[in-house]
């Protein structure tokens, strides 16, 4: 017994090493969630960027010993698979179809998600099945910690809904929806009624949390993950400043801390997680606005070993007389460091993302890279992290995908 | 070869013959009723709680009907379930679909998911026992319909403004979502016209198209259905209007398929549209006021039907006349000219009830039971087969706000 005991305990540490090693040297599929023609619409109006190339997702090879990245494939053809998230057993990818009309507004058709098996040899991906998401410009996609739902983010319609998972990773059943009523500053257009932008579970995977950029809140939800159901807390979200239009929320390594990212306020709030309670108690806000430019700011992301917090800001210059004229200038990637007492954030340094609007980025799993989506200048941008600053360099590789703006890493088995 | 076309063709003739059988024998036949209520729902207007208030009823309840007789036995609950305001039965009168308008039993302000709840119906005891409850991808659905097949259940979520068709799966429980449509629009009443409001929604005889009455936006949308995937998309042109501020709420064709008919909430107008099924069209051969224009008050017209026959179309109307309040309510009885498809008012027949919310002729087409939403009571009319007029029968039963009838023949 003592005997066996030991073994699985030896057994264990040996996977952690082998889990480890591989972390390290590992061969990853990197799958790109794409825009297909999407339009900026302002005000009926169309701005930016018209016309993509793209068709779908797009797979590349990433190897993180060298850093080498592949010319991107297309391995799924789908309309505007905006969002990707990988189920936890890496089997399948989930992808929304945010607009099947490759349109922008005015948010009346369904979005669509649509379930992949993938072969993690080939890094090809099959399709189970696509699915009405119960709202329009569905934006962003998640699991729970199980695998058994996918939830999702209605931005168009103001709600947000949860799907069950059938055994063979195919999308089954809706198991909860929740519509939000309600408006942020009345000043801010897109603030007239509500808008999810991200929902996620916490670490325990009894609560799930909604940043809702049109209502300036940040709701908590129990969320049962037997039945998929969710509902309401008491109190029930956590307010942010008025027009601050919460876009992206994360939890640190230790699931203690969380950090919200406001879009139009250009701010980052810290929270304390108290996850008996299910309650966000805000203890820091920071400005990230840089003066007469407008931030945007779209990802956040937190190091592999938890030391630092990065977000990336679209930034723009606004015409002071004529609002409709918008100069997109480069994008940066803001570095801040995690105080390891405090959990409070201070700004280190503001790195240039290598094109325009740097709408999402990611962290290799390996905790090396920092791999930039620029979406207007269609391409991703190599960073190396400094293991011991945080500091970002790029390493001179770029490879080109038409309007890129979600990313995903797949260990290659 | 010619063996086996024979036995084909006797067993079609044979089923036919029992098809045949059943309907001839439904005419003295028993009916499971099966009720909708508001369990505890109340009526909030600008925040204040108004209308009926408290309601003991504990969710579906059943009786008894006897279309020989008009004898209606009383309710028994059958399944104990939050605000089961729209019921609808699967064809084969197997499965019986229920929506939970508001899980909390309050009234708006909308953000509250409704469900949708399956049931086996037990053939000889019209006893229902639950297959399972999915959220309807909105809020305040307030009608569900299957789909000719029974493949589907499509849902009007009021509160949210959308329209979801879900899947049924063989064993009649609910599956996934097969379609979602967000209306986004408005028309001309500020108070309840600001945003859309689809508030009833059905497939159109040949199943190929679904119509939905959006009462927020004045228009009676036209959908192509494609019943192999659940599929709804909008063909050209995509609806009929009708006069601003109307609200369209319930819609039914006749039974040949020729003419649909749209009942308008706030306006009390009939709309009567010549269909066809070939492009998807409705085309307006008249409308008619089913309030008159000296009424001082507030109409809410609800329940739309026509008779087995085709001959009659039936509408009811609720009235707060604020001064000498509710009521009196009235079914106004109209004939179909089978050619045009316009109406003839036959009558304004007096319920006796308050807020006919909700009201079914039964299978053979000898009576009507008439559901008040306020004076909490089902009340029997016989209908006339020659001239559509209803005569009370003093058959009634009590009901706390009943708001949905469905019948179910007995197969015995």
């Amino acid at each position: 017994m003592r005997s066996n005991r030991f073994t699985v305990c030896l057994l264990f540490v040996f996977a952690m090493i082998a889990s480890a090693c591989h972390a390290q040297s590992g061969v990853f599929y990197i799958y790109f969630g794409t825009y297909t023609g999407f339009k900026f619409v302002s005000h009926s109006a169309t701005i930016g960027k018209g016309e993509s190339h793209s068709k779908g997702i797009y797979v590349s090879r990433f190897q993180s010993a060298t850093g080498a990245i592949s010319e991107p494939e297309l391995v799924a053809e789908i309309s505007n698979p905006s969002f990707l998230t990988v189920s936890p057993d890496h089997h399948f990818i989930y992808a929304v179809s945010e607009h099947p009309l490759s349109l922008g507004p005015p948010l009346d058709h369904a979005s669509y998600v649509s379930a992949f098996a993938i072969n993690q040899t080939t890094g090809k991906l099959r399709l189970l099945n696509a699915l009405p998401t119960g709202g329009t410009s569905t934006c962003y996609l998640s699991m729970d910690k199980t695998g058994r739902f996918v939830l999702l983010a209605n931005f168009g319609s103001s709600s947000i809904s949860v799907l069950r998972v059938n055994e063979d990773g195919s999308l089954g059943q809706q198991a909860a929806f929740v519509r939000h009523l309600g408006h942020g500053s009345l000043s801010v257009p897109v603030q007239s009624s509500p808008h999810p932008h991200t929902i996620l579970v916490s670490p325990d995977n009894r609560y799930v949390i909604v940043s809702d950029l049109g209502m300036d809140k940040v709701l908590i939800y129990h969320f049962d993950d037997k039945t998929g159901m969710l509902s309401p807390l008491e109190p029930a979200f956590a307010q942010v400043e008025a027009g601050g239009g919460p876009r992206r929320f994360i939890f640190d390594r230790e699931g203690q801390f969380g950090y919200q990212l406001n879009e139009m306020g250009s701010t980052l709030i810290s929270y304390a997680w108290d996850s008996a309670r299910g309650s966000l108690t805000q203890f820091q806000e920071i400005s990230i606005a840089q003066p007469a430019l407008r931030n945007a700011g779209a990802e956040l992301q937190i190091s592999a070993d938890g030391r630092f917090l990065y977000a990336s800001n679209r930034l723009s210059r606004i015409d002071a007389q004529d609002p409709s004229k918008i100069d997109r200038l480069p994008g940066t990637i803001a570095q801040f460091a995690i105080d390891p007492q405090k959990h409070t954030l201070t700004e280190l340094h503001q790195f240039p993302s290598g094109g325009v609007m740097p709408r999402y980025f990611a962290i290799d799993p390996t905790g090396q890279y920092l791999l930039v989506l620029n979406q207007v200048s269609n391409n991703l941008v190599q960073f190396k992290i400094d293991a011991a600053t945080g500091r970002l360099t790029g390493t001179g590789h770029e490879i080109k995908v038409d309007t890129p703006v979600c990313l995903q890493f797949v260990p290659e088995v | 070869m010619q063996h086996v076309r024979n036995l084909l063709c006797i067993l079609f003739i044979s089923m036919l013959t029992i098809g045949a059988g059943s309907t001839v024998s439904a005419q003295d036949k028993d009916n499971f009723v099966y009720f909708g209520t508001y369990t505890g729902f109340r009526f909030i207007r600008r925040s204040k709680t108004q209308g009926a208030g408290e309601s003991h009823s504990k969710g579906i309840y059943m009786s008894r009907f006897n279309a020989a007789t008009g004898k209606l036995s009383e309710p028994e609950l059958a399944a104990e379930i939050s605000n089961p305001s729209f019921l609808t039965v699967s064809p084969d009168h197997h499965f019986l679909y229920a929506v939970t308008e508001d899980p909390l039993s309050v009234g708006p302000p909308l953000d509250h998911a409704s469900f949708v709840s399956a049931y086996a119906i037990e053939s000889s005891t019209g006893k229902l026992r639950l297959l399972n409850t999915l959220p309807t991808g909105g809020t305040s659905t307030c009608f569900i319909a299957t789909d000719k097949t029974g493949k589907y259940v499509l849902m009007a979520n009021f509160g949210s403004g959308s329209v979801s068709v879900i899947r049924v799966k063989d064993d009649g429980s609910l599956g996934e979502l097969t379609s979602f449509i967000q209306n986004v629009g408005h028309s001309v009443n500020t108070f309840i016209q600001t945003e859309a409001h689809p508030h009833s929604i059905l497939a159109s005889p040949d199943n190929r198209y679904v119509i939905v009455s959006d009462l927020g936006m004045d228009k009676i949308q036209i959908f192509h259905f494609d019943d192999k995937t659940g599929q709804l998309t909008p063909p050209e042109p995509a609806f009929a209007t009708v006069k601003p501020g109307g609200g369209p709420r319930h819609f039914t064709f006749t039974p040949s398929g020729k003419f649909g008919y749209q009942l308008s909430e706030m306006s009390g107008i009939v709309d009567a549209f010549a269909w066809d099924s070939t492009r998807g069209t409705l085309t307006n051969v008249g409308s008619y006021e089913t309030v008159s224009p000296d009424f001082k008050g507030d109409n809410h017209s609800a329940e739309i039907a026509v008779s087995p026959d085709g001959k009659f179309l039936y509408e009811s109307n609720r009235w707060n006349t604020g001064d000498t309040g509710l009521g009196p309510d009235a079914i106004g009885v109209y004939a179909i000219d089978p050619e045009k498809g316009t109406l003839t008012l036959v009558e304004h027949a007096l319920t006796g009830g308050i807020m006919p919310r909700n009201f079914a002729i039964d299978p053979t087409g000898s009576y009507l039971l008439a559901a008040h939403q306020y004076s909490n009571n089902v009340i029997v009319f016989k209908i006339d087969s020659a001239t559509g007029k209803l005569h009370k029968t003093g058959n009634e039963i009590k009901l706390d706000v009943p708001v949905c009838i469905v019948f179910v023949p007995v197969h015995s």
